[in-house]
């Protein structure tokens, strides 16, 4: 299987910047227009702010539900995309996305969805904090654990 | 749609305009001729939709005969298609005033006949200026997402898109598929705060629980069997439990 490669989210990272968002809707608008934009900041009373975008989730139900085609997987990469010339504007995958991440655009009659700009997403170029990050799916996790090991192995030297 | 992608049975050699192609026998012709970046101008062909030939502008030429690309399958060795000459001009020239007189605001339908050269011909004035087109581009919308809600029905100048007993679809559901798949746009329907109407139907816009924006009709939730939550309120509850998890900084 080819290595999958997937946008994370750090939020304790995140400084709310919306660089990401605006690089997002520039790719596609060729304007700093947010409302266009495939990855989207969520802010709460608390202060917290995630960045959000598509999973690419395994079982997807946008996927699962697109009768024309139009939604296909990358079978290399595992990224879904949407073919805007077959796309028919039903907006099904729309209602059944469960985390409202593939939006219907009302201009061009299509929807659109993060295709993680074919292996290089400028969300996570232009990330001034590193609150994105662009691995594969387990480098992540790998890199937490090797903290963790750290901090055990430094509570170990300190006793 | 729904073709393998792995094929590996003998294929066909043919030309298009003089550009020879190799092709698995089968492929429409339209889609060869893209393939090789020819042009063909159609007007009900969707790619994401099944191919009706319905609306004859996509007409071309193989070996004689003028056939409609969209739906016409290479099956013989050494094909010779032409896609523009004479005679497939002038029979696309006849499509584009049959249409003129159908929906002669339609701004594909003028940008067509003035590419062509067509005016207005008063000897095919026999039907009523509409605006539709009867391609039923809007049967196939409905038809492949699933409701079924309207058909064309009738023969020749009565036919008309319609309801069941041209009456207002009890199977639609509101989704306006049709509406904006219509190459002339004349599928009307409005949009009104929390009520959308087509087709003579009248919708109620589900509003979202949490913020109480209406966003789709109970029909399409129905159907889907979706959570009522609207999509800007579903990534807020992702996003919050994504940060309500212990994370490193």
């Amino acid at each position: 299987m080819a290595i999958m490669k997937s946008i994370n989210v750090v939020p304790g990272r995140c400084v709310g910047c919306l660089n990401c968002e605006l690089a997002c809707a520039s790719r596609d608008w060729g304007q700093y227009f947010p409302a266009g934009s495939k990855i989207n900041l969520v802010f709460f009373k608390s202060g917290g702010k995630v960045p959000v975008t598509c999973f690419q989730c395994n079982d997807a139900p946008c996927l699962k539900v697109c009768r024309t085609g139009a939604l296909d997987r990358n079978e290399a990469t595992g990224v879904i995309s949407v073919n805007a010339q077959k796309c028919i504007g039903c907006r099904t995958c729309v209602s059944v996305c469960p985390f409202g991440n593939i939006a219907y655009r009302p201009s061009s009659s299509r929807v659109e969805k993060c295709d993680q700009c074919q292996g290089s997403p400028r969300c996570v170029a232009i990330c001034p904090s590193g609150a994105l990050t662009y691995t594969e799916d387990a480098g992540t996790s790998a890199d937490r654990r090797r903290k963790f090991a750290q901090s055990l192995l430094e509570a170990s030297q300190e006793s | 749609m729904n073709e393998p992608s792995q094929y590996l049975g003998p294929m066909i050699k043919g030309t298009i305009d003089g550009l020879s192609i190799t092709v698995r026998p089968g492929t429409v012709l339209l889609n060869a001729a893209r393939t090789l970046g020819i042009h063909i101008p159609t007007l009900c062909h969707h790619e994401g939709l099944p191919p009706d030939g319905n609306c004859r502008l996509c007409v071309s030429q193989v070996g004689g005969r003028l056939v409609a690309s969209c739906i016409y399958p290479l099956t013989a060795d050494g094909f010779q298609a032409q896609t523009d000459n004479e005679r497939i001009r002038y029979a696309r020239s006849l499509v584009i005033a049959l249409m003129l007189i159908r929906a002669p605001e339609a701004p594909v339908v003028v940008a067509l006949a003035r590419e062509y050269g067509v005016t207005e011909q008063p000897r095919l004035r026999r039907v009523t200026a509409d605006g539709c087109l009867r391609c039923g581009r809007c049967v196939r919308a409905c038809l492949t997402g699933g409701a079924e809600a309207v058909s064309l029905v009738g023969r020749g100048t009565a036919r008309i898109v319609t309801g069941p007993f041209f009456e207002p679809p009890p199977d639609c559901v509101g989704c306006l598929s049709c509406a904006r798949m219509c190459p002339t746009g004349i599928i009307g329907f409005t949009e009104l705060f929390d009520r959308r109407q087509i087709w003579g139907r009248n919708f109620q816009l589900v509003p979202c629980p949490t913020c109480g924006r209406p966003w789709a009709t109970e029909e399409e939730l129905a159907r889907l069997n979706a959570d009522r939550l609207c999509p800007a309120c579903r990534r807020r509850a992702m996003a919050e439990a994504i940060s309500s998890c212990p994370t490193e900084n």
